[in-house]
């Protein structure tokens, strides 16, 4: 396919007379891992709430699959296809697994003046989905704060896939996560990516990066700083750009380059 | 943890119910028992006086009564209340008629068991009577109000205001309405919507006579409304100027006679309100004897600097 | 609390634990009701031994505590779901004796029908809830301040509009009003009589003197606590509208951003806690055949302690309707237990406080197995 899933051109925005973003392009294509990587106040949290239809842009073009993308709420971008899971993952800790994967998008069957939810249906489907990753419930009504942080943004994204995304965007899923909870994630991802979706992977832990992405856009105070495919570059490259270079290498000779 | 905690909680109530059991299996014997049921929300002193009265009728008559009241004054628990005692075999039923659209039913059901019935306080006779209960003990309001009212009138007062510390009750707004009559005016807006709140009911004393400084008179209904209207009164210098009435007795209000920022109290000798129907059901229940009166009034009499003396060392218990 | 800490630590032996299977016992006792349904049997036990012989326990005296409870229930449940979404109604206990006022006032001092000044009152008293929700969603103050200020407002509009439009603070006459009335019985009369004068003739039950029996039907309060309750829960537990409710009050923004409707959620509750409202306010008038500006005095924190006995969290995002039920149930056992167990009626609020406390305490141990919460 030629068509990119998502094409931004020179994004601008403004927010009073602070400039977040001047000037970002970007694309995404089918089947891709396309890494945003940046520091914190890079201007990554403004691109993907542009992406996701929180924010309008203050001046560029965003294209979806080819066509002018004008919304107005994220309920817009979800209906394209855009799906975003946000660091609080957009799940509700007390309730059950099932309630939160259809939350919003409850199946629902009419009984005289009710909208009756379909909870077999929805244990099923939910139940099935979790264990295409590999987690396996003991029960569907179990509630997600009993999950573990990498269960969660599993189900989270599971969710999004379930309702027919095409473009996953993820804030910073590994950020806070230990070592056996990010292979978790980064192998959903991964597997994610087989299906043909795109994925916009936000973080700034080069090495989680480099470990799935296809293509790597690296941000500093929001300008595009780098722009790589897969093997063009290394961690120490990558990290620097993110660093606006100079501080980060000092900071490697003051502290031995552990860095 | 929650298994410890469950079993704190279980054994904590065993122990209650044990020892409950063991209190009321030895109180119970043979004893008669009564249910005295009050409107008088928690916070009202002036019912301590009732109280004493029931103590020392239920000791020299030998006989168990317990007081009971709605812990806000919310009529509608009262009727629950009346309905609770009902259903517990009393030997006995004592209750004001607050209203007697809410508790006339539960009474009359308690008549119809079989349940004598002594109606004391507020309430009218003909109330008592269509509840089919034995007597009607008290003060009738409207009644005490409109002769307190004339009464006013004669001291030469035309206008005046009064503090209503319990607003929600129609006797209470009797009193003021009958004072109003006594004088030969309308009520209009002369009432003071208090609450029970001293701190609450002296400010909005002092608002309402700065705000309508011609007012010649004050009456309050109450101890509640009397004892912060009192220290108004002496915060705003007015102490002894203006001609202040008051139904009911406490010790502040014997002390405000004597030193004359209060020109009367109406008393209605709430003591006998507590002693008198206990003693009646006792000897009803024993003996089957009870006086022919219908109505026993324990009030009006007034209360005023002339004779104060024999009131004063009893006042807010036994006066 | 700390199995889960373990098998995050430790991952291996999760397929078993994840695959065993847990019987009904425990299954019941992860609902978040199941400490207050322990709490209504092991409360009843203890008034069976307390105010045993008292009558406590033969049909008149059932009828009492249950009256108690169906009165509270009627408002709890709502107050519950209400708490589920996340917010909280000060304003229940002023709204009852509004309601009442509203609905007594056009019946006696106007003359209307009783069946369409009931109707009037519930219009009002809808139409207030809805205000009362759409000012918690514009302002975005807390519901507390919100219905705080409904507390005062309907409490003082009461009073005010009585004195001012009959010189009363109480309207009587409302049951000659209603005689005749085929609306007024729905909220203030009684059925299945016949069943009653049955159990009677049977000696099941106890009767007057003259052998009408004791209890002479069921107030339709109780019919009304049961159909609230029966739908709360079906609503809660069955409906996408019940899985909008826990989402509101677990995570308003995570909610919104999956499109759950929040506002008109919440505006809807708000509504449906002032029908409720309402509904007690019209039984107590219809039953007692008078209106007064302080019915339902403090019941907003009753229906508020029932929610939370009953397992609801204060702030959001789980509880149950049943549990509010039980809740109910507790405080009517326990307030009208005391005066059967003869003891002095101040220890009700001790008594009443102490529970509060286990209650919440129980709940939140419970809430933590069953949720993760840390």
């Amino acid at each position: 396919m030629d068509m990119p899933l998502i094409e931004a051109r020179d994004i601008h925005m403004h927010f009073g007379h602070v400039i977040a973003l001047a000037g970002i392009s970007f694309t995404l294509e089918e089947g891709q891992v396309h890494c945003l990587l940046g520091d914190n106040g890079a201007g990554k949290s403004t691109l993907i709430k542009i992406l996701s239809g929180v924010f309008r842009p203050s001046k560029g073009e965003y294209l979806v699959a080819g066509r002018d993308a004008d919304f107005g709420s994220p309920r817009d971008a979800l209906d394209a296809g855009i799906a975003t899971v946000f660091q609080d993952l957009g799940l509700v800790p007390l309730m059950s697994i099932t309630r939160n994967f259809f939350m919003g998008r409850e199946p629902v069957r009419w009984l005289g003046p009710f909208h009756v939810m379909k909870f077999a249906y929805a244990d099923r489907v939910a139940r099935e989905e979790m264990r295409r990753i590999g987690i396996d419930l003991r029960d569907p009504e179990q509630a997600v704060g009993t999950l573990s942080g990498g269960e969660r943004q599993c189900l989270a994204i599971a969710r999004a896939v379930f309702f027919g995304a095409r473009v996953l965007i993820l804030d910073e899923p590994t950020s806070a996560l230990g070592v056996a909870q990010t292979s978790m994630v980064l192998r959903y991802i991964h597997q994610v990516r087989g299906k043909g979706l795109g994925v916009i992977f936000i973080t700034h832990n080069v090495r989680h990066a480099m470990a799935v992405g296809d293509a790597f856009t690296v941000l500093n105070r929001g300008r595009v700083a780098g722009r790589f495919r897969r093997g063009e570059a290394s961690i120490e490259d990558l990290q620097g750009l993110m660093a606006g270079g100079k501080e980060l290498a000092e900071l490697a000779e003051e502290l031995g380059g552990t860095v | 943890m929650a298994q410890r905690i469950r079993l704190l909680f279980i054994a904590g109530l065993a122990a209650l119910a044990f020892g409950l059991v063991s209190h009321t299996a030895a109180a119970a014997g043979q004893k008669l028992r009564f249910v005295f049921v009050s409107h008088a929300p928690d916070s009202d002193s002036w019912w301590n006086t009732v109280k004493n009265g029931i103590k020392v009728a239920a000791e020299q008559t030998g006989v168990e009564v317990e007081y009971r009241n709605p812990p806000n004054g919310d009529l509608a628990t009262m009727a629950r209340l009346i309905e609770q005692a009902a259903a517990s075999h009393p030997d006995g039923i004592i209750s004001t008629i607050a209203d007697f659209n809410v508790i006339g039913k539960p009474l009359i059901d308690a008549v119809r068991r079989g349940i004598p019935v002594i109606t004391v306080n507020s309430g009218t006779p003909e109330q008592s009577e269509q509840i089919g209960a034995l007597m009607h003990i008290g003060q009738p309001d409207y009644t005490a109000g409109v002769l307190a009212g004339e009464r006013a009138k004669k001291d030469g007062i035309h206008n005046f205001v009064c503090v209503n510390h319990y607003i929600t009750n129609s006797a209470s707004v009797e009193r003021c309405a009958g004072f109003a009559k006594g004088l030969g005016i309308a009520l209009g807006s002369q009432m003071i919507d208090s609450g029970t709140d001293p701190t609450v009911v002296e400010s909005k004393v002092e608002a309402y006579l700065r705000a309508n400084p011609k007012t010649e008179a004050v009456l309050a209904l109450g101890p509640l409304s009397a004892i912060p209207t009192i220290a108004a009164l002496k915060a705003m210098h007015m102490a002894g100027h203006i001609y202040f009435g008051t139904f009911d007795l406490s010790s502040e209000i014997v002390a405000g006679i004597k030193d004359g920022t209060v020109s009367w109290a109406i008393d209605q000798q709430p003591y006998l309100q507590g002693y008198l129907p206990v003693v009646f059901l006792a000897n009803y229940d024993r003996y089957g004897v009870i006086p022919a009166d219908k109505v026993i009034l324990t009030g009006p009499g007034f209360v005023t600097k002339a004779n104060v003396d024999l009131v004063e060392k009893y006042a807010g218990t036994y006066r | 609390m700390d199995e889960s800490r373990i098998t995050e630590a430790a991952p291996p032996p999760r397929l078993d634990e994840r695959l065993s299977r847990i019987n009904w016992a425990q299954r019941l006792m992860m609902r978040p009701d199941s400490g207050a349904g322990v709490g209504v049997v092991l409360l009843l036990v203890f008034f069976a031994f307390a105010a045993a012989g008292s009558g406590m326990f033969a049909a008149d005296g059932i009828m009492n505590w249950l009256h108690v409870s169906a009165e509270l229930g009627v408002v709890s449940v709502p107050a519950a779901l209400l708490m589920i979404a996340g917010e909280f109604d000060l304003s229940i206990g002023s709204m009852i004796g509004f309601s009442g006022m509203m609905a007594a006032i056009p019946a006696v001092y106007w003359g209307w029908p009783v069946w369409v000044a009931i109707l009037f009152a519930f219009a009002l008293s809808v139409a207030l809830g809805w205000l009362d929700g759409y000012l918690v969603i514009r302002t975005r103050l807390p519901s507390f301040i919100v219905s705080l200020a409904f507390l005062f407002i309907l409490r003082g509009l009461s009073l005010a509009l009585s004195v001012m439009l009959t010189n009363q603070t109480i309207i009587s006459g409302v049951n000659r009003a209603a005689k005749g009335d085929w609306l007024a019985p729905v909220f203030g009369g009684q059925i299945a009589q016949p069943v009653f004068v049955f159990l009677a003739h049977a000696h099941l039950i106890g009767t007057y003197r003259d052998g009408s029996p004791l209890v002479s039907g069921i107030p339709m309060v109780m019919i009304w606590w049961v159909i609230i309750a029966a739908v709360a829960h079906f609503v809660l537990s069955s409906t996408r509208f019940g899985n909008y409710i826990f989402a509101a009050g677990g995570d308003a923004n995570a909610a919104r951003s999956l499109g759950v409707p929040v506002a008109r959620v919440k505006v809807i509750l708000f509504a449906a806690t002032a029908f409720c409202s309402a509904l007690l306010g019209i039984a107590q008038v219809m039953e007692f055949g008078s209106a007064a500006a302080d019915r339902g005095l403090d019941m907003e924190f009753e229906a508020i302690i029932a929610a939370v006995i009953g397992g609801s969290l204060l702030t959001g995002g789980y509880g149950s309707a049943i549990g509010a039920c039980f809740g109910a149930l507790i405080f009517g056992i326990a307030q009208q237990g005391i005066y059967f167990a003869n003891w002095n009626n101040n220890w009700f609020r001790v008594f009443l406080g102490a529970l509060l406390l286990i209650a919440v305490l129980f709940n939140t141990l419970i809430r933590r197995r069953v949720t993760g919460e840390r």
